[in-house]
């Protein structure tokens, strides 16, 4: 399992545990028919486990050791016995099975749904809190911190709950039997529990302590293999072990000081168990002495004490996984917890009758707000035009574009399309408005058709006629299997163009009012170069549509260009106009000629 | 018991002992604390034999109390010789954990150590064959295999073996044909075990491959969310995680049928060899074969064999997850570099104004797919070389050449007249300042991401570096000034920040050559030309490489080379291009012309 998810601090224990449980049972609320059935079942298997060594005492007081029985008499009641403790045993596998299975059932659905809901809350948020976050951070919520959680479910619960419900019936039985032993013993509850509670406080700080080194080590590990080769160019090698093997002594020490809690605990709570022994043996014999206690009954206090003990160490060794369980679920929730940046409109405006005028109204934007990339930026689209940008890289065109698809907002400024501000839109509507053609294009490993299709509907004869009427079919009919071909990983693998093409495809679908193309800067092969610019002729027809050009043709074929540099527009005008001028365009269109496109 | 629960890797079917392995990565450490393991395995083991003796003590009160020939002072000796016994227990255990489970701490560390220092042995190709992930996932999951496999794997072993052998002696020692009743049972849950794990293997490797479809999913979609947006397919790509995520529910499911009963059956089988000594011993009791202490230290016996029985399944599984992973950390830790580090002969001088002479020189990336550099003939002696081109055309892959990260074939690069496949990787590099395209800087101070290459730096000095670098004065405005630590839990520097950092870096460490690959290129113009002006005289008899796309700093260099698709288009000085080379000369004029407005770059 990729577990390297852990170069992260433990909690920091802003959602109290209780909070935390609520939230946890309330995903969990639809399965409590099963939860109730695994209640049951545990209170049976908790019942049958005690019966057993009672069936061993019955055994050796009723029949062993009774001696004025005759020999077959006292057979026969052994054979008894031994008949419902087989019986017994056959019912707790099963008990126990079903158990298992129920619980994991239960869990795995629980975890189920609150993947399902962190993912679709992930996918929800904006693009500034994935600037800020790794995305393998991310990855780990989604995957490794809900396995943890799972681990909770399926094993820590029911060792509770077991584990509780058998320290509470070895108690009656014990009062049952014989109520001044029982009462003695019960004074190693208090002390076992205390103690057990003692040690856990201690286990979770050395567990911490452990945690947070551990993840010093793995960033210093991580950082050191992004830098290497200057680490290597510097000449750090020796530095750099150093500190790496300073860390790693300090991981040892916080192991080590661990292995001696848990060294002195665990037979710590061994002692516990032989103590009491040693107390029934003394004081129960003494008892059995004044025959106000059977051999039988003194046997079995020894038995039920061996699994009084057993209880106690299972708590405390779950300790750790109920620790990394909670943090795990903690950090998911506050996931869960964290709001979208990019306000959205309450009651969303929509759009009827689209007629597809666009303009950009002095927009003002930076990625940090004290380093504005685009500067007062002032532009209209008159519905059907096209409109074509063009810049050296970092200009801000792609930062245009995210700004019209709502990714970001403007600090300054506003978009309006058919004069109402975007920012009014519902964030689904706005995207459906403008369609965009972006140079990489998401793939799904599916069929061709499924790709383009997506979730519109679209039938595939819809598809067939969009395509044949682009000229985009001619890309189909050169992959094995037409529409049907597997593309992605594992499947056919789609060059530049193609994939550009299959972003056509899949916006034509949608059949937008504005249609935004970032054309591939990447060269692309002739064939499908001439498919793409009659894709693009033809879908610009009609349509509101402004492209990032980086091809000499595409930018012939628009009604106005712009050129950027900076953040600014620069330039403007048709390409002739522009090509007289002599200014950035002339340039830009010089290098790109000398470049062979 | 949670044993089965653990996960076993694709990898760990029965496989042979890799003695290679363990002789090369575990035996040093076993030899050096080998004192240490032994004093636990002696402690461990006269644990096991101590709590044997718990139950004769027990047997022979009941026997004693059966027969009413105890006096309860008698009861009370008993009492304390089974506390007496427990202090020593409480005491040896401590020991053996101590021992054993440090002992298994410590090999870890030198296997992390290990793997650590070879990281840093090697070379560039490595990196591109062994993602960080993959380095990463060795030092923390396989790591864990190990020290789990020789900690408490170990203990478990030892412990079962011993535990079992001498409960079953006992037994024997009471009444053998008893013995062999009782275990019969056991065989059986043996073989169930394995053939129950074997099914429970091929699910499990199911559950993991779809665990890892479910986050290559996350990954793919959260890595390219932006696209997700852009065509709403926000709701639809949650559909289909759905699916993913039930696929994996039901195999996880499939795996808890066969989990579901791993554990009952264990428990079924060592109630079964209960039943049969209570039916079987207690009629033995009744015929006055053995006696009824027999009878009860002989459950308690049972009682102790159920453990071992159900350990063994467990460290199997963990000690062929201990050798997977092993068998992973020493691939690593042999991988060779393919980049030659000889080691000299006798003790090379410091060179003295070293020079590049490139013949003939066509490079490919070990997994690329076609030459990047074609058929390179330069020299790069001391002056000022600007290298220019389009992305793409092998910029940045001459400037990794010169610097000695990748392996190239003997002839087609001299270093300071010296075939540099014959010199130290020390040596070259000891001459060499670099700045790279992307600034690697570490989450430290300031001043000593500056002194990295010197880290005994008076302070003066790496002010002057910083001064050089026009990053003085941005430094000073931090809150810290020079001690002001960045990195991931630090300040954040803007992009030329990080640059000019970089670039002081490689100024304080004053080497004879100095490479920026287009390291100044998230630095403004008129920053960048003042640093470059203010650095000519320093570079004053040094070989500098500079990649750069802006004409006005290439027109200061001494020499300009225009790469192409991997080979060199042109080459010269600033008036030979602008007399030469059209497209040379259309941009210089143009940026002449535009200072004031910004610049226009090389796309």
């Amino acid at each position: 399992m990729m577990d390297y998810g852990y170069s992260e601090e433990g909690r920091q224990a802003s959602l109290g545990d209780l909070q935390l449980w609520r939230r946890i049972l309330r995903f969990a609320e639809p399965y409590k028919l099963g939860l109730l059935g695994a209640v049951v079942i545990s209170l049976l298997i908790t019942w049958a486990t005690l019966t057993l060594p009672y069936l061993v005492q019955t055994a050796i007081d009723h029949s062993i050791t009774a001696s004025r029985l005759a020999t077959a008499e006292r057979v026969a009641g052994l054979a008894g016995n031994a008949f419902w403790y087989g019986a017994i045993i056959i019912g707790v596998f099963f008990a126990t099975f079903c158990q298992i299975y129920i619980l994991e059932w239960v869990g795995q659905w629980v975890m189920h749904g609150v993947r399902q809901s962190l993912f679709n809350h992930l996918l929800h948020l904006d693009l500034p809190f994935f600037n800020t976050r790794r995305t393998g951070q991310l990855v780990t919520r989604l995957t490794n911190d809900i396995q943890n959680m799972n681990e909770m479910f399926t094993s820590v619960i029911v060792t509770l709950f077991n584990e509780m419900l058998r320290l509470l019936g070895i108690l009656v039985l014990l009062f049952w039997m014989n109520p001044r032993l029982a009462a003695l013993m019960s004074i190693f509850v208090p002390t076992a529990l205390l103690f057990t509670i003692f040690f856990a406080k201690l286990a979770r700080e050395r567990f911490r302590a452990i945690r947070s080194q551990l993840a010093k080590l793995n960033s210093f590990l991580s950082e050191t293999l992004s830098g290497i080769a200057i680490l290597q160019l510097f000449g750090r090698q020796e530095t750099s072990r150093r500190t790496f093997e300073g860390l790693s002594a300090g991981y040892l020490d916080r192991t080590l000081s661990q292995i001696r809690l848990f060294g002195l605990f665990m037979p710590l709570t061994e002692f516990l168990g032989s103590a009491a022994v040693a107390l029934i043996l003394w004081y129960g014999g003494g008892e059995v002495l004044q025959k106000r206690l059977t051999l039988g009954e003194l046997v079995a206090f020894i038995s039920y004490m061996r699994l009084f003990f057993q209880p106690l160490r299972e708590l405390a060794q779950k300790y750790s996984v109920v620790q990394s369980a909670m943090a795990s679920a903690e950090r998911i929730f506050q996931l869960l917890d964290t709001k979208s940046s990019i306000p959205q409109a309450l009651v969303p405006a929509t759009i009827t009758n689209l007629e597809g005028r666009l303009e950009f109204r002095k927009l003002r934007f930076g990625y940090d707000p004290n380093n504005p990339v685009l500067h007062d930026i002032s532009l209209t689209l008159r519905p059907g035009q096209t409109v074509a940008l063009v810049g050296t890289t970092g200009s801000g065109k792609t930062t245009l574009v995210s700004l019209l698809l709502r990714f970001y907002d403007p600090q300054e400024g506003q978009i309006l399309i058919d004069g109402r501000d975007i920012a009014t839109l519902g964030l689904q509507e706005l995207r459906t408005l403008v369609g965009v053609i972006l140079q990489d294009v998401f793939i799904l490993q599916d069929s061709l058709l499924a790709n383009i299709v997506m979730d519109t509907g679209c039938g595939r004869q819809q598809v067939e006629e969009i395509l044949t009427r682009t000229g985009m079919n001619r890309f189909v009919q050169k992959l094995p299997q037409g529409l049907d071909t597997l593309i992605g990983e594992g499947g056919t693998e789609l060059s530049t163009g193609e994939k550009q093409l299959l972003s056509f495809a899949r916006v034509l679908c949608r059949n937008p009012a504005i249609l935004v193309l970032d054309e591939a800067t990447a060269a692309i092969d002739s064939e499908s170069e001439n498919i793409l610019e009659q894709a693009i002729a033809d879908s610009f027809r009609g349509r509101t549509s402004l492209v990032i050009a980086h091809r000499l043709s595409t930018v012939r074929r628009a009604d106005h260009i712009i050129v950027m540099a900076h953040g600014r527009i620069v330039e403007q005008g048709s390409h002739e106009e522009l090509l007289e001028r002599g200014g950035h365009y002339a340039l830009l269109v010089a290098m790109d000629l000398q470049n062979g496109h | 018991m949670n044993i089965h629960t653990s996960t076993p890797d694709s990898s760990d079917t029965p496989r042979r002992i890799p003695f290679a392995q363990l002789r090369d990565l575990l035996l040093p450490s076993f030899r050096r604390h080998r004192l240490q393991v032994l004093g636990g395995l002696t402690a461990l083991i006269l644990v096991d034999f101590l709590q044997l003796i718990i139950p004769r003590v027990i047997k022979r009160g009941v026997d004693a109390l059966e027969s009413l020939t105890v006096t309860p002072s008698d009861l009370l000796r008993l009492a304390g010789i089974i506390i007496f016994i427990a202090v020593f227990v409480v005491l040896l255990r401590f020991i053996w954990r101590y021992m054993i489970i440090g002992f298994s701490r410590l090999l870890e560390q030198a296997v992390r150590n290990r793997i650590f220092s070879h990281i840093l042995k090697m070379d560039a190709p490595f990196f591109e064959k062994r993602t960080a992930g993959d380095l990463m996932a060795h030092s923390s999951n396989d790591l864990a295999a190990v020290q789990m496999a020789c900690g408490m794997g170990l203990v478990a072993a030892v412990d079962a073996l011993v535990m079992s052998l001498a409960a079953i002696g006992f037994m024997i020692a009471i009444h053998p044909l008893l013995t062999l009743l009782a275990l019969l049972p056991m065989p059986f849950l043996a073989v169930a075990t394995r053939v129950l794990s074997a099914k429970l293997h091929r699910r499990f490797a199911t559950v993991q491959e779809e665990f890892s479809e479910l986050t290559e999913f996350s990954r793919s979609n959260l890595i390219s969310i932006g696209l997700i947006k852009a065509y709403t397919m926000e709701n639809f790509q949650t559909e289909r995680f759905d699916r993913i995520g039930k696929k994996y529910v039901r195999s996880n499911l499939r795996v808890a049928v066969i989990q579901g009963l791993v554990t009952p059956l264990a428990t079924l089988v060592g109630s079964a060899g209960m039943l049969v000594v209570l039916y079987f011993g207690g009629r033995l009791v009744i015929e006055t074969t053995i006696t009824l202490g027999d009878f009860v230290a002989f459950i308690t016996y049972l009682y102790m064999l159920i453990w071992p029985m159900m350990a063994i399944g467990w460290v199997a599984n963990l000690v062929q997850r201990g050798l997977t992973s092993l068998d992973r950390i020493h691939g690593l830790v042999t991988t060779e570099a393919m980049l030659p580090d000889p080691v000299p002969e006798k003790e090379l001088e410091k060179l003295v104004q070293p020079g590049y002479r490139l013949t003939h020189l066509t490079f490919t990336y070990p997994l690329g797919s076609g030459p990047v550099l074609r058929d390179l003939s330069l020299n790069l002696g001391p002056g000022i070389h600007g290298v220019t081109g389009r992305t793409g055309s092998g910029k940045s892959t001459l400037c990794r050449l010169l610097a000695r990260l990748y392996p190239l074939a003997d002839g087609m690069l001299l270093f300071g007249g010296l075939e540099v496949n014959r010199l130290p990787l020390a040596f070259i590099r000891s001459h060499i300042g670099y700045v790279g395209q992307e600034p690697v800087l570490f989450s430290d101070t300031i001043a000593a991401n500056i002194a990295l290459g010197r880290p005994d730096a008076r302070r003066e000095e790496i002010v002057e570096a910083a001064v050089n670098a026009a990053i003085h004065e941005d430094i000073l405005a931090q809150k810290d000034g020079y001690d002001t630590l960045i990195g991931e839990r630090g300040v954040k520097l803007s992009g030329g920040q990080r640059q000019r950092l970089a670039l002081a870096r490689a100024l304080l460490c004053d080497h004879p050559v100095l490479i920026i690959d287009d390291g100044l290129s998230a630095v403004d113009v008129a920053t960048e030309h003042e640093v470059f002006a203010g650095l000519k005289r320093h570079f004053q008899g040094k070989t500098v490489v500079i990649v750069s796309n802006r004409i006005k700093l290439l027109s200061m260099t001494d020499h300009i080379i225009i790469l192409g698709e991997g080979a060199v288009q042109s080459e010269g000085d600033h008036d030979h291009l602008l007399a030469t080379n059209s497209l040379y000369r259309t941009m210089f004029e143009k940026q002449m012309q535009q200072d004031s407005q910004g610049e226009v770059a090389l796309p």
